[in-house]
């Protein structure tokens, strides 16, 4: 209401105006209300179990074995093949998701994009559960054939980060079009008139002037991966296990969840409380990211007029 | 304005539930007992499903659950016409829905209930009675690719599953490759069970091995063990009959385990399956007496096929009497 501007005539300000506008308000604020409560419930929960006399924060962050129902606590096993997962799924994710998006921005008919377009949001709309069946009764099975059976485990990192990566692709590949295609149409002809090619144009006025939107883009798919449950929790292994080796069977911290409140655990127990910690502790890190994708959209965006 | 908006939100969120809840149970009231029937079979008065009515939920043991499944849908295909739930989510989970938040009917269990689950029933009025209605032969698997292993000792097992890393570790002709396990998970029935008769109910030495992945789900642990000729797991005998053909199962001290290794009481890790229920309950929601009743009466038939064993006939008349103790007077 404060910013209603006076009616010129001096009508005075219909009622249904100011219901619809504290209506919209309150919706908005119950998104903001329940990001908040999320918040202090993760907070809180996290602190009875790093108020519990087992745990310690050093021994959290730094130890090298979780298996909580014995009281071990380190969670770099979990952590590790969370980043394991999540590089992989970024190898695949971003040269793809990159190429497609600059072929549909710089080199594509607009027939073709109208083709793609929608079946790249078909990819994106197939529910995770369903990638996780096809990391663990077609992807597996693939790289056991490729590199051996010996080598490659049932349950595996690989599979599970190369499946992630194909379920982010059309998010990467459509936020870096949108990146792309901002870049305004005058750089591209300026380019042209001195003489470059597209390719030319593309690789080196285009992609620059568009490196702040880029950036964004893959942190967010980076945040997006490492949030990834179903595919994990399904092909990647549910045993925590220390390990670089992404053809051995471990389990990441999303993984962990899953399997701890699927057999709804005592509400008392520690293994119930850590559940929390860990959610708590991917927050931080994909918030963390989302932060810095800010800050490195605001920073490096660059106005042409 | 606003936040009293919000608090009527939140106020008819909470209530709408339960006001639905409490018009359901008035209407299921009529002739509760209708579908008893004249004719006694095997000890209990007849069932007759087709005037059964109302809700039953259940939930506990991934080992239970085929059985469990089984007798739900035979009892749905007699002629029930309400919802059976089925929950595989563990024993130890099940005793947990159903003696602390008493959200279920019946508690499907691979263990007896523990003395302080039995307490904490006792606090929500709930006094657990016990049906045997089973025997499992609890399988040790490996995938059918490996050729080195025909049988284990309990104390082998102990290594396998403990402190081995090779395979090698264990006998010495066995191949120096690293032993993958696959085992239930810490809330299952199933690991309890393990834990106690092969470790002597200290986790640690399992818990802390290389390369276990745990599973509340069968269907995993059975991908997993199938997946490597290294690789070895533990659980129902159920589970084994569904996959006969990617898995071996191993002799225990030497015996296998068949209906008659297992009536005889020789095969080392046989034990009971149990479903748990409450005289209140079964009161209250007749439909849940009639299950267990269909349950105890027909579930030899249905046993063998879902690939366990039947209980012994003095352990199903005793689950009998104890219905027919609990219900008494009510019909």
């Amino acid at each position: 209401m404060k910013n209603t501007v006076p009616h010129p005539y001096g009508k005075r300000i219909r009622l249904h105006e100011t219901v619809i506008e504290s209506l919209l308000f309150l919706f908005a604020l119950m998104s903001v209300m329940i990001t908040v409560g999320i918040v202090v419930i993760l907070f809180k929960e996290s602190m009875l179990f790093f108020s519990s006399d087992e745990v310690t924060l050093s021994q959290f962050l730094f130890g090298t074995k979780w298996q909580p129902m014995i009281g071990q606590f380190g969670v770099l096993p979990l952590l590790n093949s969370t980043i394991t997962t999540s590089l992989i799924a970024m190898l695949v994710a971003l040269p793809l998701g990159l190429s497609v998006a600059i072929y549909l921005s710089e080199y594509a008919t607009a027939k073709t994009k109208s083709i793609v377009k929608p079946i790249l949001e078909i990819l994106a709309g197939i529910p995770t559960i369903v990638y996780g069946y096809f990391a663990l009764t077609f992807m597996t099975p693939l790289l056991r054939s490729i590199f051996g059976e010996e080598v490659v485990q049932m349950y595996n990192t690989a599979s599970a980060g190369i499946v992630i990566g194909i379920l982010i692709l059309p998010l990467v590949a459509t936020m870096a079009e949108d990146a792309i295609s901002a870049v305004p149409k005058e750089l591209r002809l300026a380019s042209h008139a001195l003489g470059s090619t597209v390719a030319e144009t593309t690789f080196h006025i285009v992609l620059p002037a568009a490196l702040s939107g880029l950036s964004a883009t893959f942190l967010l798919a980076l945040s997006r991966a490492i949030g990834e449950t179903m595919v994990v929790a399904l092909a990647a292994g549910a045993g925590p296990k220390l390990t670089f080796n992404p053809f051995e069977g471990a389990e990441t911290i999303t993984g962990y969840i899953v399997r701890i409140s699927g057999g709804d655990v005592s509400y008392n127990s520690v293994d119930y409380t850590s559940i929390f910690a860990l959610g708590l502790m991917l927050f931080i890190i994909t918030f963390t990211l989302n932060l810095i994708s800010r800050s490195i959209s605001a920073k490096y965006h660059m106005e042409y007029e | 304005m606003k936040k009293i908006l919000l608090t009527l939100l939140l106020v008819s969120l909470i209530i709408l539930p339960v006001a639905a809840g409490g018009s359901t149970e008035q209407t299921e009231t009529v002739d509760a007992y209708g579908w008893i029937e004249d004719q006694m079979v095997n000890g209990l008065p007849g069932v007759n499903p087709l005037k059964v009515t109302g809700n039953i939920v259940t939930a506990g043991s991934s080992t239970v659950f085929p059985l469990s499944e089984r007798m739900a849908e035979r009892f749905s295909e007699e002629g029930y016409s309400g919802t059976i739930t089925v929950d595989s989510i563990g024993s130890g989970a099940g005793f947990e829905r159903f003696t602390v938040a008493g959200e279920s009917d019946i508690s499907n269990a691979s263990r007896p209930i523990k003395d302080k689950e039995i307490a904490q029933a006792k606090t929500i009025g709930r006094n657990p009675i016990e049906f045997k209605v089973g025997t499992d032969a609890l399988a040790v698997t490996v995938s059918s690719k490996n050729t080195f292993v025909k049988d284990v000792t309990l104390e082998e097992l102990a290594q396998i599953f403990g402190s081995a890393v090779y395979w090698s570790d264990v006998r010495p002709q066995w191949p120096k490759e690293e032993i993958m396990r696959f085992i239930p998970g810490t809330d299952s029935g199933t690991f309890d069970y393990f834990v106690e008769e092969i470790f002597d109910k200290d986790a640690t030495a399992m818990l802390s091995a290389e390369n276990v992945q745990l599973s509340e789900d069968d269907n995993i642990l059975v991908q997993g063990v199938k997946g490597s000729e290294y690789a070895i797991g533990f659980f129902g005998y159920a589970y084994y009959v569904e996959n006969k053909d990617v898995l071996n199962v191993l002799d225990i001290e030497g015996i296998e385990a068949s209906e008659d290794t297992v009536n005889a009481g020789v095969y080392p890790l046989a034990r009971p399956l149990f479903l748990y229920s409450d005289a209140s309950i079964m009161k209250e929601k007749p439909q849940v007496a009639a299950f267990i009743n269909f349950y105890l009466t027909y579930v030899t038939e249905e046993v063998t096929s879902v690939g366990y064993f039947p209980a012994s006939e003095e352990a199903l008349s005793q689950g009998r009497a104890s219905w027919l103790e609990a219900m008494e007077g009510t019909y």
